[in-house]
């Protein structure tokens, strides 16, 4: 049961320690980073192997618990309370294994970036808070862990380019206000409940407070995996901040985290109504949608994946609004996909930009054959997030499917409209599908520049972790309904059966036989007689060279109609940006306020004057 | 594991699907020639070009493309129609053993051959491929929603099963979905969508061969072409065969009904034909509205009329 104390503590002690050794020495910070995770991650295998426990460290915190601590009426036990459980357990395991693969990564792409100060001092913080949130079962500890991680955050992305101080203030203000907006609701939920372990609370969402402490905490919630409206950090953040760092945070971690944090208010903390379920469904949906349609038509590629981060977190809000055994195992499935494959989409696209130094789609092009590895790599994590079958994004897309399907037989509102839902979603699917064609097209297919003749393959460590993880994407496709989901999900939420069919290892096997099929036939084929030409499109040589096609305009028909226009527009103007109209409307305050200070004095003293007598009515 | 191989790749998998589909292109083309007061090719001519391809023609490799990624698409685009395929036949011909696939995974498993057109198509590195790549891409954007919308209809008569033996069986029990006016609405809707899927005229504009010369197959030729026509004489069998199964009773190969179940099959393809022959090519942008105003909105009216019953 000490695992679980190591595992937060060791990660944050190193971390702290290595503030001593000075920047010169990154790779030795890096070395020493690795060995910690590793570490973690044989103790989080260990937890996940272990038995299920409620833990308070008794032994450890007896000795602080003093007597100045209890002079002062202060029981130190009673907050800091932990509860391991199946899904913890899960969301350990993965938080740690995240981890390993993009230090890995990180060795040799941070030591590039001269200009990041303490990368590794908070990677580890970020690591060690992060599994004292999730393993925390008191609600004030979780918080202390949960505010520490804002902090770490806004650490992680500073200093990569100078934009990146603006995205930095921009993720710390939105996650610090969604964080004090959460302290309101744990607040209330103590005032109801009197307790706060969450393994003790089971609201019914009847009256108002409790639908208010609801939505208190599913903002915090919402913040930190990045769901409409609070998502606007996220995009920012992946365009700024090093990819490595993307890939870490808003990819991974802060998935896993707030939607650990939502299953546990879906289904722990709150019983929810059927209208909460409407409103919830629906912010899934418009997640899905409105940030895939913003994808679309990005140009800036790692913004391009920030967007998609925010949209597949719709996928797995619909799969907890949908409350039932089917729908939470899609869920957290689908988040455990989604970490997978978009972790690898942003190291991939780090590589692309350590190699290239471009951001830009329609400045790259044609790196499948330099860069072969990342591309098979990336195809793979592309085809993922598309939910093309075998692999395990369709796998939880599937599962999400079936689970609204099944939700729809029931009766209610939710259920009534679960077309809607269904429809959304398919088509959010199909959206993804179009914009990595973008992504995978312009960058790494097409004709190659003149300028990227000479670019090499990254090196081992970089590309390693993309294997690895592009493995866990095919393994955890192939394996579903075999395998992963009884062993990882039905812990968690319970036997549910499927109501559909899907073979994925026979289906995947397959796949085998009909590649070497095609290989039969191209070897029975007239194929050894192939002759290389360049390629035709009419009116002689030189339309080949003006006639490349570019990828960014691929979607330009979209964009013009009419009505998907004006929301760009608006949408560039910032108007869907919950960061930015709050500013707005704070300026717009402070600039009202401001005629009043018209440098009169006897206005001055009007206003004095008529405050003071305000005041004196009311004390009266 | 042998009997799962037969299905897959003998029958009614990957062989007997590309034999029908072949036929019922030599269908396709007759009808045309027809219409267009010719004589019409001899039946079998679909094998003729299939071997011709395969065997005989030059095959010409892109020069500044991904020649991996160029030749393995249509690997893949063969294996996404032939598994769809034996998903959609093996309940359709009556086979209860071997394995089975919901509609959601048929629905995705279909989208895997155009997908495979367009990423050969971008790995060719030819501009005009590239175009018709984008207008595929946007063409399965604008009738997967209509698509899904019908299945949802289907889901919601069948009473919300998605199993697609079981969707036969509930209509050869209470009488096809086709006989009351949604399924009338669906079938006409999922006509359409077939047509687009299968890229033909009116919405041919990926391929659009008098405007940017075939589009996203201009760089195929020989064997790797012939795997493509092999994907799409599949597909041209499957789809129809979709059709019938969803809404109209499925296939029964007993006595007479042999030569309805043919009928029916000739007749879906002939409304294709019909269609393809009688319109003029469609912009892309007025194909995306044409699926995302009309058709969209003529499947949501046959939803709300099954939720009436009607």
């Amino acid at each position: 049961m000490n695992e679980l104390l190591y595992i937060i503590i060791i990660p944050v002690i190193i971390g702290s320690a290595l503030f001593l050794i000075p920047g010169k020495f990154n790779i030795l910070k890096g070395i020493l980073a690795i060995f910690t995770s590793i570490l973690c991650l044989v103790y989080s295998v260990l937890i996940f192997t272990g038995k299920q426990f409620a833990f308070t460290p008794y032994t450890a915190l007896d000795r602080l618990n003093s007597e100045f601590l209890r002079s002062i009426n202060f029981d130190l036990i009673k907050y800091s309370a932990f509860n391991i459980d199946s899904l913890n357990q899960l969301i350990l395991l993965f938080v740690a294994i995240f981890a390993f693969l993009i230090l890995l990564y990180s060795i040799v792409y941070i030591s590039k970036e001269k200009k990041i100060n303490n990368y590794y001092e908070y990677f580890l913080l970020t690591l060690g808070c992060s599994f004292g949130a999730v393993a925390s079962d008191n609600l004030l500890l979780f918080l202390i862990f949960w505010g520490i991680l804002g902090l770490t955050l806004y650490k992680l992305i500073k200093a990569h380019n100078d934009e990146s101080s603006a995205a930095a203030k921009k993720t710390l203000i939105i996650v610090g206000a969604s964080d004090g907006i959460m302290i309101l609701g744990i607040a209330i939920l103590w005032k109801i409940t009197g307790t706060l372990n969450m393994s003790d609370i089971n609201v019914d969402t009847n009256n108002a407070l409790t639908i208010l402490a609801f939505f208190t905490l599913l903002i915090g919630a919402f913040t930190k995996a990045g769901a409409f409206p609070f998502h606007s950090w996220i995009p920012d953040y992946t365009k700024n901040a090093p990819a490595s760092s993307s890939a870490f945070l808003p990819a991974s971690l802060d998935k896993l985290l707030g939607i650990y944090f939502l299953a546990r208010i879906c289904n722990n903390l709150f019983v929810l109504n059927d209208w909460l379920r409407v409103v919830i469904l629906s912010l899934g949906v418009i997640t899905i949608i409105t940030a895939v349609l913003m994808a679309l038509v990005q140009h800036d590629y790692k913004k391009l994946l920030g967007f998609h981060a925010v949209s597949q977190v719709g996928y797995m809000v619909v799969g907890f609004g949908l409350g039932t055994m089917l729908g939470i195992a899609a869920g957290l499935f689908h988040m455990v996909n989604h970490a997978l494959y978009k972790s690898g989409l942003l190291l991939s696209a780090g590589c692309v930009e350590h190699r290239t130094g471009k951001n830009n789609i329609e400045e790259v092009g044609g790196l499948s054959k330099v860069m072969p590895i990342t591309f098979i790599a990336a195809l793979v994590f592309a085809l993922s997030i598309s939910g093309i079958p075998p692999l395990n994004g369709f796998a939880s897309k599937w599962m999400i499917y079936q689970g609204i399907i099944d939700f729809g037989a029931g009766s209610g509102i939710a259920n009534n409209l679960w077309i809607v839902w269904l429809a959304l979603a398919v088509l959010g699917s199909a959206l993804t599908l179009a914009s990595f064609i973008k992504f995978i097209g312009g960058i790494f297919l097409g004709r190659k520049k003149e300028e990227f003749k000479a670019i090499k393959e990254v090196s081992v460590l970089m590309w390693l972790p993309l294997v690895i993880l592009a493995l866990f994407c095919v393994g955890f496709g192939v394996f579903a309904s075999g395998y992963i989901v009884p062993k990882l999900f039905y812990p968690i939420a319970g036997n549910f059966s499927f109501v559909g069919i899907w073979q994925s290892e026979m289906v995947s096997l397959l796949i085998l036989v009909s590649i070497i099929l095609g290989l039969i036939i191209y070897f029975i084929g007239n194929i050894k007689n192939y002759r290389t030409a360049d390629s035709f499109v009419g009116g002689g040589e030189k339309m080949i060279e003006k006639g490349n096609y570019n990828a960014v305009e691929f979607y330009k028909t979209i964009s013009d109609f009419k009505l998907l226009n004006d929301i760009y527009k608006k949408a560039e103007e910032k108007w869907f940006d919950i960061y930015d109209l709050t500013k707005r409307f704070v300026l717009w305050c402070s600039h009202s306020f401001s005629n009043a200070h018209n440098g009169i004095l006897s206005n001055y003293t009007i206003w004095i004057f008529a405050g003071l007598i305000i005041m004196l009515l009311i004390m009266i | 594991m042998a009997e799962q191989l037969f299905y897959f790749l003998i029958y009614p998998g990957l062989l007997f699907a590309a034999v029908i589909g072949a036929l019922l292109s030599w269908y396709d083309r007759k009808v045309t020639a027809w219409v267009q007061f010719r004589k019409g090719p001899p039946v079998l001519q679909p094998f003729y070009d299939f071997f011709k391809l395969l065997l005989v023609k030059e095959t010409i490799l892109p020069k500044h493309g991904s020649k991996g990624v160029f030749l393995s698409a249509p690997i893949f685009a063969v294996f996404g129609a032939a598994i769809a395929g034996v998903f959609i036949l093996l309940p359709l011909l009556g086979i209860e053993t071997g394995f089975k696939g919901d509609i959601i995974v048929i629905f995705y498993l279909l989208t895997i051959p155009s997908l495979t057109y367009i990423i050969g198509a971008l790995a060719s590195g030819n501009p005009l491929a590239a175009i018709g790549g984008s207008r595929e891409m946007k063409l399965i954007l604008s009738y997967e929603l209509t698509f899904l919308l019908v299945l949802a209809g289907i889901i919601q008569k069948a009473g919300m099963t998605i199993s697609f033996s079981e969707i036969i069986s509930i209509q050869s029990l209470n009488g096809a979905f086709a006989g009351s006016i949604s399924g009338v609405i669906l079938f006409i809707v999922f006509v359409f969508c077939i047509q687009a899927k299968l890229a033909l005229v009116p919405f041919d504009a990926p391929e659009a061969e008098t405007e940017i010369a075939d589009g996203i197959m201009i760089e195929y030729s020989g064997t790797p072409y012939a795997m493509i026509k092999l994907a799409k004489y599949i597909m041209f069998f499957i789809l129809p065969a979709f059709l019938i199964g969803l809404l109209w009773k499925g296939l029964n190969f007993e006595g007479i009904n042999i030569l309805w179940s043919i009928l029916k099959i000739l007749f879906v393809v002939l409304l294709l034909t019909l269609i393809r022959n009688t319109n003029p090519r469609v912009k892309i942008k007025q194909a995306i509205r044409y699926f995302l105003v009309w058709m969209n909105l003529l499947a949501i009216i046959a939803i709300v009329l099954s939720y009436f019953g009607l």
